[in-house]
């Protein structure tokens, strides 16, 4: 059955670093543990089973506050090519590693799928990573294209007047 | 359904988008805003009143013309949300930058270097290009 896809959301990042290294720490639960937590979030739940089918389960809570839920994310893996690709079908989830919506937005889309590529240039690695909307309602792709680079944009066609608008709002952030 | 939710929803229509574009500008009335459409004016009014409720627009109380205001808050909410969202991933991509810098400077004292060393040892040698 083919993927209904929404237009992608790509961000693409230059690492001083060799490519398997750069896929070890995005497959290996050691690594992923120490980079994918935002500051003042410590994970609480990390294993990783880095084949096709297999799942990366995690959960994250704010650092020293000993009763703070958990949230909790579950990446399965689609598609792993050492030390290229990495294909994940992403998902909020519960400690159960049941599918659960966005806690703070609840048309975010159920499944997103990612797809990461690493290319050597230089020596150096070239992470290119893109973000589709998976199966999602016109809502769930509207929510999503919105967390584009800026929402107008993300949405295409002729929203630059909406886009200039947004920019005032935010007061030239971003 | 949240507030962020609702935004979004209402926002997930073109034409509204496309109200909310030429609202920007400043001030229409109904039929100003079905015009450029190919819609009756019982078709706008049907996506204004999503809008309404969304928050998104107020109308104004003259029953004849009923003026069409944007209403910023919650967009800017809604757009507040959408750059960190992206905010977030740039920041992950930083920390995995400066953490690939670490293991590569502790390598091979790190137990986590030694692993990844062990890991890249099994790749062809000329596939190992450090710096």
């Amino acid at each position: 059955m083919a993927d209904k896809l929404s237009a992608p959301f790509v961000l693409e990042r230059r690492f001083a670093a060799p490519r398997e290294l750069v896929y070890a720490a995005l497959t290996e639960a050691e690594h992923l543990a120490h980079w994918m937590t935002p500051p003042g979030m410590e994970m609480t739940h990390c294993s990783v089973d880095a084949r096709a089918g297999g799942v990366f389960h995690y959960a994250m809570k704010p650092r020293g506050v000993a009763d703070a839920p958990s949230m909790w994310g579950k990446w399965t893996f689609r598609e792993l090519r050492v030390p290229e690709r990495i294909v994940v079908v992403v998902q909020f989830s519960d400690a159960e590693g049941g599918v659960t919506r966005h806690p703070m937005a609840a048309q975010w889309p159920l499944y997103t799928l990612s797809t990461t590529t690493l290319t050597e240039v230089a020596g150096d690695t070239l992470m290119r990573l893109e973000w589709h909307a998976l199966d999602a309602s016109e809502a769930e792709e509207a929510i999503f294209n919105a967390s584009h680079a800026s929402m107008a944009q993300g949405w295409g066609g002729s929203m630059e007047l909406l886009d200039r608008y947004l920019a005032q709002l935010l007061g030239g952030q971003g | 359904m949240d507030a962020l939710s609702t935004t979004f929803a209402a926002l997930a229509d073109p034409t509204r988008r496309a109200i909310l574009a030429r609202l920007a500008q400043g001030e229409a009335s109904v039929g100003d805003l079905a015009s450029p459409f190919d819609m009756s004016r019982p078709a706008i009014s049907k996506h204004l009143r999503v809008l309404a409720r969304a928050g998104l627009i107020s109308q104004g109380r003259d029953r004849q013309f009923r003026p069409c205001q944007i209403e910023p808050a919650p967009l800017k909410q809604a757009a507040d949300w959408a750059l960190q969202y992206r905010a977030l991933w740039e920041q992950r991509l930083d920390r995995l930058d400066v953490y690939l810098q670490q293991l590569q400077r502790e390598e091979p004292a790190a137990p986590t270097a030694k692993k990844v060393s062990r890991s890249i040892a099994k790749q062809p040698k000329k596939d190992r290009r450090h710096g």
